[in-house]
C-alpha cells in the first residue's frame, strides 16, 4: 500500500463497484453519521473528517496526522462500527489520496459519478453533507479548503460543459418542451387523461415547475374522483371531451384505449376556438390516443412516447459526450487544489 | 471626413468587424460548444461595435452639420445603429436569449451590404433638411422605426425558427437556447406597437410640412412611405383582432420589412434629389 499522499484519504463504497444489497449496510440516517464522526474523531491522528452518504454511496474523506497508519486507524473504526469482516470491508471499498480523492469529490458532485450522469441532486447532498461536519466541527482548514475549490471546479464543469443539460426521463422532457411552448407553466391548464402512473409523474413533473390548474379525465367518474383527489385538480368525464378541451393547454394522455381519442376533425374546432393559443398534446398512450393527423395542424405540437423517449435518449447521448472534458477539468483543478494544500502546508508534512 | 485619426468609413468597418466578430462568437458557443453565451458579454461586445458605429456616423454627420440620411448607405447604417440602440438599451428588458447574437448578424450583414456596394454611397451626400430640425427629426424617427421593424423582423424569425423546431421534433440547433413561442409572440406584438408608433410620430411630423409644400415629396415617396405604414398599421390590427395565427403574423413581419427596406431606394432617390436642390457643400466629399 502506497502512503504517498496519504494525510489525505477516501474511502468510497458506491454503486459502481458494489452491488445494491452491500451499499445497504452502509446506509446510515443522520444519528449514526454523529456516531461515526465521533467514534472516528477518538483517534488522535484523524484531525478532520466529511462523510457523505446517499442512496448509492459512502464515503469518508479524512485528515490525519498520521500517513502511515491512517488507513488502518479509519478501516479499524468502520470496522467496529459497521460490525463488519475486515476483508468483506476491504473488498467493497475503494480507497483514494491527496489529489486523487479531491478529483473524485469534484467527479462525485458534479454529477460524474451519479447513475444518471449530470444529474444535480448530488451537488445539493454534498453541500449538505459539508454543512453538517462544518457545524459538528469536523472541517477545519484542509476539508474547507478542499471543498470550497472543489465546489468552484464543479461549477466551471457544470458551466462550460453540456454535462448537466437536457432533459433525461420522460417526464422532465415534457415539461422542457412545454415550457419551450408557454414560458412559464403558472398560467397554463393542465388535462390530464387516464390514471396511470406515466401520467400523474408527469403531471407531478409539471406541478413542480409552476403548473397548478388541473384536469383528470377518465372513463370511469369513480377513478377520475379518486385521482383528482390524491393529485388535487377537478375531475372530468372523458365521455364529452370536446365541451371542455378547449379549457386547457396541455393535454397527457395514457388511456389504453383502442381508438384514438382525438383526431383531426375533432381538434379543428377546438383549435379554432383557442384563437391561435398553442395546444401541446402529449401522447403517453399505447396504443396512441391522439390521431397522428392532429400534428398536422397549425398550432398543435404532438408528441408521443417515442418521440419523448428519442429526446432523452439524445439528451443522455450529450451528457456522455461530455464526461471526457469534465474529468480533464476535475483532474487539472485537483492538481492545483492539492498544490494550493502543500503551498500552505496542510499536507505533505511527512 | 477623418474623426480620432479614422476616416468615417474605417469605423463603420470597424463596427462591422465586431459585430461579425460577436456573431461568430455567440453562434461557435451555441452551435459548438452548445452553451449560451452570456447575454452581459454579448451586450457588452455588441455595445462596443455600437460606440465605433456611433463614431462613424458622428464623423459622417460632421459633414452636414446633421444625422447622416442623404444616401443609400447613410440609411442603411442608420437604420442598423437604430436597431444595435434598441436591442442595447430595451432588449434586456425582453430577456431574449441569442437576441444579440441574431441582432449583430442583422447588423453585420447590412453593414457589409451597405460597405460592399460603393453606388450606394455617392459622392453627392448632402443634407436634405435645409434649416429645420424637424424634418430631421422626421427622418431620423423613420429611420428608428425602421431599425425597431429590424428587430421585429429577426424576433419573427425566431419564432420561426422555434416553432419549427417544435413541429419537427429537431431539439438540435438553436432550439435550446431560444425563448419560448409565447415570450416571443408577446416580444413581438411589443416590437409592433413601438415601431408603429415611431413611424406614425414620424408622419405626423412630416406630415406637417407636406401640408404646407405638398410639391416638396416626391409622390414615390410618399406612396412607400404610406404603404409602409399602413402595412404595419393592418398588421397591426389583424394580430389584435386575432385574424393571424402567430406563425402568419411572423411571416408578415419578416415580408413587410423587406418591402420597407425595398421602399427606401425611393426614399433614397428622393433624398438625392432633394439633396442637390439644397445646393449644400459638404466640408469633404473625399471617401
Amino acid at each position: 500500500m502506497s502512503f504517498h499522499h496519504g494525510e489525505l484519504l477516501l474511502i468510497t463504497v458506491n454503486h459502481e463497484t458494489v452491488s445494491m444489497e452491500d451499499r445497504e449496510r452502509y446506509s446510515l440516517d443522520e444519528s449514526q453519521i454523529r456516531t461515526l464522526y465521533q467514534r472516528l474523531h477518538r483517534s488522535p491522528d484523524i484531525e478532520e473528517s466529511l462523510i457523505l452518504n446517499t442512496c448509492n454511496r459512502f464515503e469518508l474523506y479524512t485528515k490525519t496526522s498520521d500517513p502511515r497508519n491512517g488507513i488502518s486507524i479509519v478501516f479499524k473504526t468502520l470496522q467496529d462500527f459497521y460490525k463488519i469482516d475486515i476483508q468483506e470491508l476491504e473488498s467493497h471499498a475503494s480507497t483514494r489520496y491527496g489529489p486523487e480523492a479531491i478529483k473524485h469529490l469534484i467527479e462525485v458532485s458534479a454529477g460524474l459519478r451519479s447513475q444518471i450522469t449530470g444529474e444535480a441532486e448530488i451537488f445539493g447532498q454534498v453541500k449538505e453533507a459539508y454543512a453538517m461536519c462544518q457545524n459538528l466541527g469536523y472541517a477545519g482548514k484542509l476539508i474547507n479548503r478542499m471543498v470550497q475549490k472543489g465546489f468552484q471546479a464543479v461549477k466551471l464543469i457544470r458551466n462550460s460543459t453540456p454535462i448537466g443539460e437536457g432533459q433525461i426521463n420522460i417526464s422532465n422532457v415534457a415539461v422542457d418542451l412545454s415550457m419551450k411552448i408557454f414560458g412559464a407553466l403558472h398560467k397554463t391548464s393542465v388535462l390530464i387523461i387516464g390514471t396511470g402512473e406515466i401520467g400523474e409523474k408527469t403531471a407531478k413533473a409539471l406541478n413542480s415547475r409552476g403548473a397548478n390548474e388541473f384536469g383528470i379525465a377518465s372513463h370511469s367518474s369513480e377513478r377520475a374522483e379518486i385521482a383528482s383527489h390524491r393529485w388535487g385538480g377537478s375531475p372530468r368525464n372523458l365521455e364529452n371531451i370536446q365541451s371542455y378541451l378547449n379549457e386547457y393547454d396541455i393535454v397527457i394522455s395514457s388511456t389504453d384505449a383502442e381508438r384514438p381519442i382525438l383526431d383531426a376533425r375533432v381538434l379543428s374546432e377546438i383549435v379554432r376556438a383557442r384563437k391561435n393559443r398553442p395546444l401541446f398534446l402529449i401522447d403517453l398512450g399505447m396504443p396512441r390516443n391522439f390521431d397522428p393527423s392532429c400534428e398536422e395542424m397549425e398550432d398543435v405540437f404532438l408528441y408521443n412516447l417515442d418521440d419523448l423517449a428519442e429526446i432523452a435518449e439524445a439528451n443522455l447521448k450529450e451528457r456522455k459526450a461530455a464526461i471526457k472534458r469534465s474529468e480533464e477539468i476535475a483532474d487539472q483543478k485537483s492538481v492545483s487544489i492539492w498544490r494550493m494544500l502543500e503551498s500552505r502546508g496542510l499536507v505533505n508534512f511527512q | 471626413m477623418i474623426l480620432l485619426g479614422l476616416e468615417d468609413r474605417q469605423w463603420i468597418f470597424l463596427a462591422t468587424v465586431v459585430f461579425a466578430s460577436t456573431t461568430g462568437l455567440a453562434t461557435y458557443a451555441a452551435l459548438r460548444l452548445r452553451r449560451k453565451s452570456s447575454r452581459a458579454y454579448t451586450l457588452a461586445l455588441v455595445s462596443f461595435g455600437w460606440i465605433l458605429q456611433t463614431i462613424g456616423l458622428y464623423a459622417r454627420g460632421l459633414q452636414y452639420g446633421g444625422c447622416p440620411l442623404s444616401n443609400r448607405y447613410e440609411l442603411v447604417q442608420f437604420m442598423v445603429w437604430s436597431a444595435i440602440a434598441l436591442y442595447i438599451f430595451v432588449g434586456p428588458a425582453f430577456r431574449v436569449s441569442l437576441l444579440g447574437m441574431f441582432t449583430s448578424a442583422f447588423a453585420t450583414i447590412f453593414s457589409i451590404l451597405s460597405l460592399t456596394f460603393d453606388s450606394w454611397d455617392t459622392a453627392t451626400g448632402a443634407p436634405i433638411f435645409g434649416d429645420s430640425p424637424w424634418i430631421e427629426a422626421h427622418a431620423a424617427l423613420a429611420l428608428f422605426s425602421y431599425g425597431t421593424f429590424g428587430i421585429l423582423a429577426l424576433t419573427s424569425a425566431m419564432y420561426l425558427l422555434q416553432s419549427r423546431s417544435l413541429k419537427q421534433k429537431k431539439m438540435g440547433g438553436f432550439f435550446p437556447f431560444l425563448p419560448s413561442l409565447f415570450e416571443l409572440t408577446s416580444i413581438n406584438l411589443r416590437l409592433l406597437l413601438i415601431g408603429f408608433m415611431i413611424l406614425s410620430s414620424s408622419l405626423a411630423i412630416g406630415s406637417v410640412y407636406w401640408t404646407r409644400e405638398t410639391g416638396a415629396v416626391d409622390v414615390p415617396k410618399l406612396s412607400a412611405t404610406i404603404a409602409v405604414w399602413l402595412a404595419y398599421g393592418i398588421l397591426l390590427l389583424l394580430r389584435y383582432r386575432q385574424f393571424l395565427s402567430y406563425k402568419q403574423f411572423s411571416w408578415a413581419c419578416i415580408g413587410v420589412f423587406v418591402a420597407a427596406l425595398l421602399s427606401l431606394e425611393a426614399v433614397d432617390s428622393s433624398s438625392s434629389k432633394e439633396a442637390s436642390l439644397n445646393q449644400y457643400v459638404p466640408l469633404s466629399t473625399k471617401r
